[in-house]
């Protein structure tokens, strides 16, 4: 429409608009040229020679054309629309005020970054409620913390202070801030983008601390894949995160993990590349390759806590794998607030026993770059390999699971090794027995042994304190990390009484948000007052300090007589017979559950359920806790991180 | 009205000065005779005006160079002074009616409301150059003056018959310090730093301007809210859904455009200034400095 006269009053069809739009504009004054200065001069021959490059009006284009005024109108203002190109004003917001333009540092709006559907399928997981976020910032637990502001500001405050320790490692925060920037890039060569997933399996390493920094540079998100992950684990969980990419090593002991990676990038279409720390197999790509490329674009937007960085799975001991993502607001604040409460300084050294592929692993370097402290490698945990870090490295801190000091007590490495370095060691992963704590602790002579406890869902929920009385640190969990509320619950979600045992419900700042894509079981997994609901079964004291005494799924429920069976295996653990037992329930027709004792013997030993029985009964548990049946077996069902899948057991 | 008896020169004066006491920094008489010739027709100021004897053209100063440092989005919001230029010649009409009973029109600023607005009713940039206040840049067109930089114009057609001024002898444009610009890079600032890349052009071996090519299109996408306004609108029409519908409606810069409607600023969009806050001319000239210009009084 023109002059308000429409195309058809006009009789301009689209078959016109085609074939003079291009000459219409190009005679118009949309594009002019000038030659010489031909209105000042009064050069009215040049002015009429040229009059079709300085821009005709309508009417002249008519007439030069032969259409009508009207028709060169209406025909012009399409042209003028077929051709615009959006936006461009919008690149004001980025000029003046000493600000010039530069055309290799313009990138047109619509070539800007944009997340992908599953970065933004992930990005929605976080439906935190409106209130509680306010709540997190007004009273300042989520800040802006992300790992690469952390490692900035490392870099630029102590640039020559020691990042890395330990073996294949030894850098400064300079150094690790040049090698993550680089890395980063390459990632971004590789075809990796912000928000894309990427998974890591890889032991505890240089290359790991750098490829998970990196990806957080690039505003990525990992998942972690447990190093006894094999092709089953990978394809379930590579599927179901939607991992963009893979970085692990050649080949784990006798797996081929780089060419099982490869298979399965044939078979999952999200899975586009394998990136590989030693020496890849044709179609991988060589992680040392990376570190060498041009840097990241600029206009890439820089990660915020907001964004989410981890995608990890839960362990899964009663039900399938369960995707948690969690940004940085979760974790960084978690952690941010731990490293006083664990005492972590500037200067200290930081090792985890437990691999990086474990969140609580995560948590040691989260809390080490955090505090400015140096993470201390120890790529595989072996009770020799452990005492050398420990005697050469002198950390400050130890972060290890239960069985990692068991197996360095059992073998009385700790009667010779100097542990007089570690001021605090924290112990997490499973349950802790007291009597390995009240063994160990005084042969940690430079400091004392804290109790952690966390989930993939919230990271560190509980920790004794360093100040602690000893036997608080060797008999429970601790209290509420700062910012966790921590209760014991009913069924119901009501508080049970300080003493009275319950489900362990916590809620807080680093709890997370939803499960990804299973809205059954994030709906599950809260109370109606939005706690979460951990299925640990635990008892606090008059102080706050939480003891757990099992999972709340495995309860067993003998004739309306509930009893946690974790109480049974502890004892049973110590019988001279059982290399490894677990308690779960069969079904009985009178009493709706009896309790079964499933055990892997030692070599040559023997046992009847008798005989246990009688063991039991002499370390003073109460009859009705009594296994009623005994199952022995060759191996139990584990899930990756060493746990007994009960839900496997069956007689 | 009856024509009071008058004399051409002094009557140019005492016009010449009520407009410089009114706020202008340039007032100059155009050659009617080639405004008729070189304007295409139906944007003559005949057609307009069929008895108009005269046509005056009226320069207000620029920017303060202040103004010239602060980021382009702030400079959209005060960098126009256009409307001053307007008031300017809205006065003078009605002096030269009261003073000499000659019927007079200020040119009406607005666009082509049968062509759309990329088409001037009138050239107020042809009237101002055949007065001598301004000659014609590499930079789109703008007109520059050696004494007073950039500056808006308007103009008062009249049925008085004044003496007509000569164009400027000279072109400022480009400066020296361009011209040298564009020995070295093939570009003059306002080239290099146009953010649509608009312009372009040629400086021959005497350091005069050989070519001037406007890409006026891209210039007009980027700095007018005429073409950004309709433009947000059928992007917003065009989403995919409501929620991009939604997005594209109340994203923030598109809604500074709702904002500029609203209260009927001139700014944002008008100009983006770029191509004039590089150009030495336009910021440096003598008068251009109000400072400057205050100091030499």
């Amino acid at each position: 429409m023109t002059q308000g006269y429409s195309r058809d009053q006009l009789g301009v069809t689209d078959a016109m608009i085609d074939a003079y739009g291009d000459i219409v504009f190009k005679l118009s004054n949309n594009h002019q040229i000038r030659r010489g200065d031909p209105v000042r001069m009064k050069d009215f021959a040049a002015i009429e020679a040229h009059r079709h490059e300085l821009g005709m009006s309508d009417e002249q284009i008519a007439e030069r054309v032969g259409l009508a005024p009207a028709q060169v109108t209406l025909i012009r203002n399409l042209e003028e629309r077929r051709r615009f190109r959006t936006g461009h004003y919008h690149q004001l917001n980025k000029l003046g005020g000493g600000k010039r333009f530069r055309a290799e540092r313009m990138t047109p709006l619509q070539d800007h970054f944009r997340y992908n559907e599953d970065a933004l399928s992930l990005r929605a997981a976080f439906a935190f409620d409106p209130a509680t976020v306010r709540g997190y910032v007004e009273d300042g637990y989520w800040k802006n913390d992300t790992l690469r502001g952390w490692l900035i500001r490392n870099a630029e405050e102590t640039p020559d202070g020691r990042a890395l320790a330990g073996a294949g490692g030894d850098l400064t925060w300079r150094e690790l801030r040049e090698r993550v920037g680089k890395l980063a890039a390459g990632f971004y060569k590789a075809g990796i983008r912000p928000g894309d997933v990427v998974a890591v399996q890889l032991p505890n390493t240089r290359d790991y601390v750098e490829s998970f920094l990196a990806l957080c540079w690039l505003g990525a998100v990992m998942t972690t894949l447990y190093m006894t992950f094999r092709e089953s684990e990978f394809r379930t969980q590579l599927a179901h995160s939607n991992a963009k990419a893979v970085i692990l090593p050649e080949i784990i002991g006798d797996f081929a993990a780089a060419e099982t990676a490869l298979r399965l990038s044939v078979e999952l279409e999200t899975l586009q590349r394998v990136i590989v720390a030693g020496t890849p197999p044709a179609g991988a790509i060589a992680l040392a390759s990376l570190y060498d490329v041009p840097p990241l674009p600029k206009e890439l937007p820089a990660p915020t806590a907001a964004d989410p960085f981890l995608l990890l799975y839960t362990s899964g001991t009663t039900s399938s794998p369960k995707g948690v993502p969690l940004n940085s607001h979760q974790m960084l604040t978690n952690a941010r607030l731990g490293v006083v409460e664990h005492d972590i300084r500037p200067g200290d050294v930081v090792l985890s026993a437990a691999p990086y592929g474990h969140l609580f692993g995560l948590y040691s370097i989260e809390m080490a770059i955090c505090a400015g402290a140096s993470i201390d490698l120890l790529p595989i945990f072996s009770p020799p390999a452990f005492i050398k870090a420990v005697e050469e490295d002198r950390p400050t801190h130890l972060f290890a699971g239960p069985a990692h000091l068991a197996a360095c007590n059992g073998m009385g490495l700790f009667d010779k090794a100097d542990m007089s370095s570690l001021r605090v060691t924290v112990l997490s992963g499973s349950a802790v027995p007291p009597d390995l704590v009240r063994a160990c602790a005084p042969k940690f002579t430079g400091g004392v042994i804290t109790q952690l406890w966390g989930m993939t869902e919230l990271q560190a929920g509980l920790y004794s304190r360093p100040g602690d009385d000893p036997e608080i640190a060797a008999t429970s969990a601790g209290r509420n990390s700062p910012g966790t509320h921590v209760r014991i619950g009913d069924e119901n979600g009501n508080e049970l009484p300080r003493g009275e045992e319950g489900e362990l419900q916590v809620r807080g700042p680093s709890v997370f948000a939803a499960y990804y894509n299973n809205p059954e079981a994030t709906a599950a997994a809260f109370t109606a007052d939005g706690y979460f609901r951990s299925g640990d079964l635990a008892c606090m004291d008059a102080n706050g300090n939480v003891t757990l005494s099992g999972r709340l799924k495995e309860v067993i429920n003998r004739g309306g007589v509930k009893y946690s069976p974790q109480e049974v295996e502890l004892l049973l653990e110590k019988h001279p017979a059982i290399a490894q037992c677990a308690i779960a329930p069969v079904p009985d027709e009178r009493l709706g559950e009896r309790a079964c004792c499933y055990a892997v013997l030692k070599p040559q030993a023997s046992v009847t359920l008798e005989e246990l029985c009688a063991f039991l009964t002499e370390k003073g548990l109460a009859k009705h806790k009594l296994p009623e049946r005994l199952e022995l077996r060759e191996t139990m069902p584990m899930t990756a991180t060493r746990k007994i899948i009960k839900g496997q057991l069956k007689p | 009205m009856s024509q009071n008896a008058y004399d051409p020169e002094t009557a140019k004066q005492e016009i010449f000065a009520y407009a410089k006491k009114r706020g202008a920094l340039a007032v100059g008489v155009a050659d009617l005779a080639a405004i008729e010739r070189i304007a295409p027709p139906g944007h003559r100021p005949s057609d307009i005006m069929p008895r108009v004897k005269s046509v005056i053209s009226v320069g207000v100063g620029g920017q303060t160079q202040g103004a010239w440092t602060v980021p382009a989005k702030a400079l959209g919001y005060f960098g126009s002074t256009e409307t001053r230029a307007y008031s300017c010649v809205y006065a003078l009409a009605f002096f030269m009616e009261s003073m000499y009973g000659a019927p007079s029109v200020y040119c009406p600023p607005d666009m082509d409301n049968e062509a759309g607005p990329r088409v001037p009713l009138q050239s107020l940039k042809l009237h101002a150059e055949l007065a001598g206040i301004g000659a014609r840049s590499l930079a789109g067109d703008i007109l520059l003056h050696p004494e007073f930089g950039y500056m808006y114009f308007a103009s008062v057609f009249t049925e008085l018959e004044l003496p007509p001024d000569e164009p400027m002898a000279d072109n400022p444009c480009p400066a020296p310090s361009c011209t040298d610009m564009y020995r070295k890079i093939g570009q003059t600032p306002c080239m290099k730093f146009c953010p649509v890349q608009c312009l372009s052009g040629k400086i021959d071996a005497e350091g005069k301007q050989e070519e001037m090519h406007y890409d006026m299109a891209a210039c007009a996408e980027m700095t007018q809210q005429y073409e950004a306004v309709p433009a947000m609108l059928a992007r917003a029409l065009e989403a995919e859904d409501a929620t991009q519908r939604t997005d594209a409606l109340f994203d923030p810069d598109n809604k500074m455009l709702w904002y500029k409607m609203s209260v009927g600023s001139g700014g944002l969009l008008a100009q983006c200034f770029e191509c004039m806050r590089v150009c030495p001319i336009a910021t440096r000239s003598p008068q251009a400095d109000p400072i400057r210009r205050r100091n030499s009084k």
